[in-house]
């Protein structure tokens, strides 16, 4: 008997990916070159899995920034937001968020993961609902864990899934938060929001939108997908993360209801940890200048988006999302060619993203390639050029029907 | 606040609908035994209980928290709380 035999299950997952040279899990990167390109396994190869979507990691501005915030701040601020750690730098971020929505509020939190639970947990008490997306990402479902709310899943982007469910509430519905993402990481697919606003509505509901993959790349500010849909004026919560379009770590929650400041005083997330490093708020805060105006960055990760998915479609992939994205899952029927796909593509100089089952929706065996504005033409070809070779190594069927 | 007997308050018609949410997220495995255990036993991963409960919610016309599951891992109880759920006065 020991306190690790429960992970037996994952201990077998993980033997099963012992035979690559470099593990597709927790893959060690030696040496950051750009926002592009790295050193893994001794070689350069091109990165194709990150979250980099707008590529500002070493934009030379949103690097000054942080480097001027370290020397004036110092390295950490050693102290929750409720203490001492709320410095002009943090509200001033925060009154940019809440500046960029037009809305009277806006709460940074430590990290995107946190920005989650700390919202959610804290919206959400004994008497009311959550109604949350069946594909949700793992910080939404923690946080309905960590409050005390009722928590219901309604079908992947699915409305009237949704509909049934709070119509069953009754009046309960009007103390019901419905939380879908802007953007689903797994498979690169969009809800239909418009729907989903009408439905809620409809019942009195409230919406939050998780815009973690979404923001900085939908809308014509880079709002995310409330903003591309024009129906911003009908979210009530919107979260996301640092972590992806801008570049550095944290996240935040922004609200056209003033009370969302109440959450100050009430979400354990936001209170009971350390504030953000001021390098990190700082680049942060360059970033989101950037990405606000950055209609030339998302012109060119659109176009970079194109020319990808022309060209895996073109190779016979099958994708996990008609919507073209920033997010491109090419399903693969079985563990073995998916692993093989990820091997081949770092032996080709790229690296992707393996994501297996259990931790894919449907169990699907997906590779998942992410598109960046720093991508070149000449990058973008390497990968779908080194794609086009495996679907003939693995004699993928539609490879050959094409 | 039923006064009729729904069909989510008879057990054989609640366990019927439990088998059939399993027969479609886990086509095959519909079959066996009413203590087995979902997971551990009858191998279902966790997406795929999620899934069984969203089929069940829909067949019966009932919500089902997620925080229910906490303690239910056979059929047998699963069966028992959707009975003890269906007879809870709604919000």
């Amino acid at each position: 008997m020991s306190l690790f035999d429960k992970f037996k299950d994952v201990a077998a997952i993980r033997r099963g990916l012992d035979g690559s040279r470099v593990s597709p899990m927790a893959t060690p990167m030696q040496v950051l070159h750009s926002a592009t390109e790295a050193t893994i396994d001794g070689r350069r190869v091109i990165l194709a899995g990150t979250n980099n979507y707008l590529g500002l990691t070493f934009h030379p501005e949103v690097q000054q920034a942080a480097v001027d915030a370290l020397r004036s701040s110092g390295t950490g601020t050693t102290g929750s937001r409720m203490a001492n750690g709320s410095y002009t730098l943090h509200t001033d971020l925060e009154a940019a968020f809440a500046e960029a929505y037009g809305w009277p509020s806006a709460m940074v939190f430590s990290t995107g993961y946190q920005a989650n639970l700390g919202a959610i947990s804290a919206l959400a008490g004994p008497d009311d609902f959550i109604l949350a997306d069946a594909d949700s990402h793992s910080s939404i479902n923690d946080g309905c864990r960590l409050g005390t709310a009722t928590v219901l899943r309604f079908r992947h982007n699915d409305p009237e899934s949704l509909d049934k469910r709070l119509g069953r509430l009754g009046e309960g519905a009007k103390r019901a938060l419905v939380i879908v993402e802007g953007l689903y990481s797994m498979l690169g697919d969009r809800p239909p929001l418009r729907e989903f606003v009408d439905v809620k509505r409809r019942h009195g509901a409230w919406l939050m939108v998780d815009e973690a993959h979404s923001f900085g790349v939908l809308g014509e500010r880079g709002l995310g997908l409330a903003e591309h849909d024009g129906v911003l004026d009908e979210v009530d919560f919107i979260v996301g993360t640092f972590s992806k379009s801008l570049g550095s770590i944290g996240g935040f929650c922004v609200s056209p209801h003033a009370e969302l400041e109440l959450l100050r005083l009430t979400s354990r997330p936001y209170i009971f940890t350390a504030s953000s490093s001021p390098s990190v708020i700082a680049g942060t805060r360059a970033a989101l200048r950037l990405a606000l105006a950055g209609t030339d960055l998302r012109a060119q990760l659109w176009r970079n988006i194109e020319r990808f998915y022309s060209a895996v479609v073109a190779a016979g992939y099958t994708l996990g999302s008609r919507d073209p994205g920033p997010v491109a899952a090419l399903v693969l029927p079985d563990t073995a060619t998916a692993l093989g796909h990820w091997q081949g593509l770092l032996d080709a100089g790229v690296y992707a993203n393996l994501m297996i089952p259990p931790a894919t929706p449907g169990g699907l065996n997906l590779l998942r390639i992410s598109l960046s504005a720093a991508h070149t033409d000449a990058q973008i070809d390497h990968i779908t050029g080194a794609l086009q070779d495996l679907a003939h190594r693995f004699d993928l069927p539609q490879a050959k029907a094409g | 606040m039923t006064e009729t007997p729904s069909p989510q308050q008879d057990p054989a018609a609640v366990e019927r609908a439990v088998r059939a949410a399993i027969a479609v997220v886990a086509p095959g495995k519909d079959g066996v035994a009413s203590d087995a255990e979902l997971m551990a036993q009858v191998g279902l991963s966790s997406l795929q209980v999620m899934d069984m409960v969203m089929e069940i919610e829909d067949q019966l016309d009932l919500s089902v928290p997620v925080n229910v599951l906490g303690e239910v891992r056979t059929i047998g109880q699963l069966t028992a709380a959707l009975i003890k759920l269906s007879e809870e006065p709604k919000p």
